[in-house]
């Protein structure tokens, strides 16, 4: 059995990782549909949100199909970097809506302003709509790695449950259960209790100092 | 500073023809303007924000041509399209809308720095002192007035060296108060910095007090351009623009204060208005806002007036529209002055003729204008 700190510590990385993949990719599909008029909107919304409605497990065997020895990212499955994957297309859908939320808040006609300032689009972003949807964005980043972190039935699925390579918090709390040891097992429970409202105070301290607060939506001049 | 003389003028400073399509409006817009103020007018839904969205590059046009100073901004055919952030055009909008998250320095620099060291013509010092901004420079947007925002947001556009100016009804979320204010630090932009201007406003009172040119649209095209007082007193547009009380807003210096019972004083062109108190010490710059119809126009000079202002001038020039007539009368500034046409048939009013102004203290309202600056 790994030590409890292997397990947490694995756990951080795995995650760590998974937000590495999904918090660009977050952030592009929100600016997308909040800032684009993109044909088949609906259908972004709906791929995103996906992962929210199926079972964690479908999906973990979907990417075991495509990860796996017959698949065509064959031996992928079954590493540290699997677990990372499948964190990261759970998390997604979270950090999409939040991201969503947050750049709506932005006044458009500020990113206007700014490109009239001379900015390119690049700092426009870096500049005006970072700044002004940072808390939304990093309790979307926030709300995202709570979940990777908590991952459970895709990760068993498509990178398995091996010590010290795959093996994260839910997966060791699972095996000790299973190996009655009802001690060790609490302890982790304790460790990801802890995280969990650790994460959760702060995510809700961003939201608290308005954020999100709504501003009046327009696009160049007039309407 | 004659609100109705034209500023330097110089034609081919912006010229644009085109045409654009969105959904089932279409504008179709051409005009050819000089370095000063152009204003543009008409009621809503008629195009002027499609036509400001074009300019400023964040619309594409359908065909035709946009030119600010000598270089294609658009051209059909060509490709030529540059993208706002290289055109160099300054936005002004209704509201500021100032980065919230930044000071007023910060504001005002963030155009300047993305300006490349030799397109920085206009000095930010010279900028900030004329909006009268030194005092504000640390605080945040949030903390500002209506009128202190809006001056930040000419200052913040102004800094980048824009070619070009539009100001989307920079006035419209001030109250009277501040709208003073901001009209004389147009004007003196006008004056001191030289940068043509697009002014987008509902007002036909601020118009003929700030702009050189003017551009009236109606359901996407353009309908009559020309001198603002030529323009907006078109017969033909009478009916747009009639329920508009035409104030004359006039630049003026307070002679004497008055207060406790007595009159105040205003030195506007050549004359001394007598005023209502004006609560503020001699010298300071005021604008004086007198309706158009507030004046009784004589053609030789009466005594035995209750109204305490007779002031003598001449008909430059007497411009129908619907039913009624407006003379302007030169007193060393120009005061527009409604008239029906009966009482111009009874006069036998006519240009070039000399007419006294006679208007009661109580008609005057007093606005503040910017301090006078070190210009």
């Amino acid at each position: 059995m790994s030590s409890d700190l292997t397990i947490v510590l694995l756990s951080l990385r795995v995650a760590s990782v998974a937000m590495l993949l999904a918090l660009p990719i977050g952030f592009a599909l929100a600016w997308l549909l909040v800032r684009k008029q993109i044909r088949g909107r609906f259908l972004v919304e709906a791929v995103v949100s996906l992962p929210l409605a199926l079972p964690p497990v479908v999906i973990g065997y979907g990417l075991l199909i495509l990860l796996g020895s017959k698949g065509p990212f064959e031996g992928v499955a079954f590493t540290a970097f699997a677990a990372s994957l499948a964190s990261a297309i759970v998390a997604l859908p979270l950090i999409v809506r939040t991201f969503v939320v947050a750049l709506d808040g932005v006044d458009p006609r500020l990113e206007l302003a700014a490109r009239s300032l001379g900015a390119g689009s690049w700092r426009v972003l870096m500049t005006v709509t970072i700044p002004l949807a940072y808390r939304g964005l990093l309790a979307g980043a926030l709300i995202g790695f709570v979940r990777a972190l908590s991952e459970f039935g895709a990760t068993i699925v498509v990178a398995g449950n091996i010590p010290g390579r795959t093996q994260t918090v839910p997966l060791g709390i699972f095996t000790r259960i299973q190996a009655g040891d009802d001690s060790a097992a609490l302890r982790l429970v304790a460790v990801s209790i802890g995280l969990a409202i650790a994460t959760l105070i702060v995510h809700d301290l961003l939201l608290r100092r308005g954020g999100l607060s709504g501003r009046r939506q327009r696009a160049g001049f007039g309407a | 500073m004659n609100p109705g003389v034209p500023g330097p003028e110089l034609a081919g400073v912006l010229r644009f023809a085109f045409t654009r399509t969105q959904g089932n409006f279409s504008l179709k817009a051409a005009g050819d303007f000089g370095s000063g103020i152009t204003a543009l007018f008409g009621p809503s839904g008629s195009g002027k924000t499609t036509l400001l969205n074009c300019l400023a590059g964040l619309f594409r046009p359908d065909d035709g041509e946009i030119v600010l100073n000598g270089r294609d901004l658009y051209r059909e055919g060509s490709r030529t399209f540059i993208p706002p952030d290289k055109r160099r055009i300054g936005l002004v909008f209704q509201d500021g809308a100032l980065f919230p998250h930044m000071n007023v320095a910060d504001n005002v620099m963030y155009g300047w720095r993305r300006t490349p060291e030799r397109d920085r013509r206009v000095n930010v010092d010279h900028v900030v002192e004329l909006l009268g901004l030194q005092p504000l420079m640390k605080r945040s947007p949030d903390s500002l007035s209506g009128g202190e925002r809006q001056r930040v947001a000419i200052a913040r556009a102004l800094a980048m060296s824009p070619g070009l100016l539009l100001l989307d009804e920079p006035m419209a979320s001030l109250d009277g108060r501040l709208r003073g204010v901001v009209l004389s630090y147009l004007r003196r932009i006008r004056e001191d910095l030289g940068i043509p201007m697009v002014y987008v406003s509902h007002s036909i009172s601020e118009v003929l007090a700030l702009a050189d040119d003017a551009l009236v649209l109606s359901n996407g095209s353009v309908v009559a351009s020309g001198r603002p007082s030529h323009v907006l007193l078109d017969p033909a547009l009478g009916g747009m623009f009639q329920d508009d009380p035409i104030e004359n807003l006039l630049d003026g210096t307070v002679s004497e204060p008055g207060g406790a019972g007595m009159p105040g004083r205003v030195r506007v062109g050549a004359a001394d208005v007598v005023t209502p108190p004006t609560g503020r010490p001699a010298d300071t710059p005021v604008i004086m806002a007198l309706g158009a119809e507030e004046i009784i126009l004589a053609t030789q000079q009466p005594s035995g007036l209750s109204a305490r202002n007779v002031i003598a001038g001449s008909i430059t020039e007497l411009e129908p529209v619907g039913d009624r007539l407006y003379a302007t009368v030169d007193i060393g500034v120009r005061v527009l002055v409604a008239l029906t046409q009966g009482a111009v048939d009874a006069l036998n009013l006519e240009g070039g003729q000399d007419a006294y102004l006679v208007f009661k203290t109580s008609s005057i309202k007093l606005l503040d204008a910017a301090p006078a600056g070190p210009i």
